[in-house]
């Protein structure tokens, strides 16, 4: 799937670059020398880039300049990394963010935490 | 077009609805009702919404308080430990 504009109505046909092989997820996709990750991997047709670290609903691309660090990704181990400022280098591992642990919001209903709270209350009080 | 389950912070994921909400119920003021839901504490440091959260609280009739403002704090945008650090 390749959803680059090689044949541009004003700026006319696009220049043969040299294609780079990165991962994404484990699997290769082709990237343009040039292209930022994110510009790559959407050219691919990937738009989530990874999913809310608590609730698991999917982000992508927000703004594109580096400004709202929605796009973050791990790129060759290194957390954090914005895929909309980084070019793809040839081999580069690129994987998605996932969602994290939560363990203090492990209680699903509010019975189960309002139980926890009185307990936190009971033993904050002994404690005084 | 504006919808309660609008998302206004990402990183956070607080929707316009919550921060309503929120406002309704505490007539906060920018500083509290960032407190309050989170809308502004992400990864970006607000920096994508803290503009909305005002919008929002102007638009419900209170003045922006200069006296408690949405801060700035250092780092104005997230740097790793490492950089900090001057570590490679």
């Amino acid at each position: 799937m390749d959803r680059r504009i090689l044949n541009h109505p004003v700026l006319g046909p696009s220049a043969p670059g040299k294609t780079l092989t990165f991962h994404f997820d484990g699997k290769p996709y082709t990237a343009m020398q040039g292209e930022t990750v994110a510009a790559a991997l959407l050219a691919n047709g990937i738009r989530r880039l990874r999913v809310h670290e608590e609730s698991g609903s999917p982000r992508g691309l927000y703004c594109n300049i580096g400004h709202c660090f929605e796009c973050r990704v791990t790129i060759d181990d290194q957390p954090g990394v914005r895929a909309c400022l980084t070019l793809v280098k040839e081999g580069m591992k690129v994987f998605s963010g996932k969602v994290l642990p939560a363990p203090l919001k492990q209680a699903k209903s509010p019975d189960a935490s309002e139980k926890q709270n009185s307990h936190f209350i009971a033993e904050r009080a002994e404690s005084r | 077009m504006f919808t309660q389950d609008m998302v206004i912070c990402r990183c956070e994921e607080v929707s316009l609805g919550k921060l309503m909400q929120t406002f309704a119920a505490h007539g906060c003021s920018a500083r509290e009702l960032k407190l309050r839901t989170r809308a502004g504490m992400g990864t970006c440091g607000g920096r994508t919404c803290r503009s909305l959260i005002l919008a929002l609280l102007q638009e419900s009739g209170q003045e922006p308080s200069h006296a408690v403002p949405l801060g700035y704090q250092p780092p104005v945008r997230p740097v790793s430990f490492s950089l900090l650090g001057g570590r490679e």
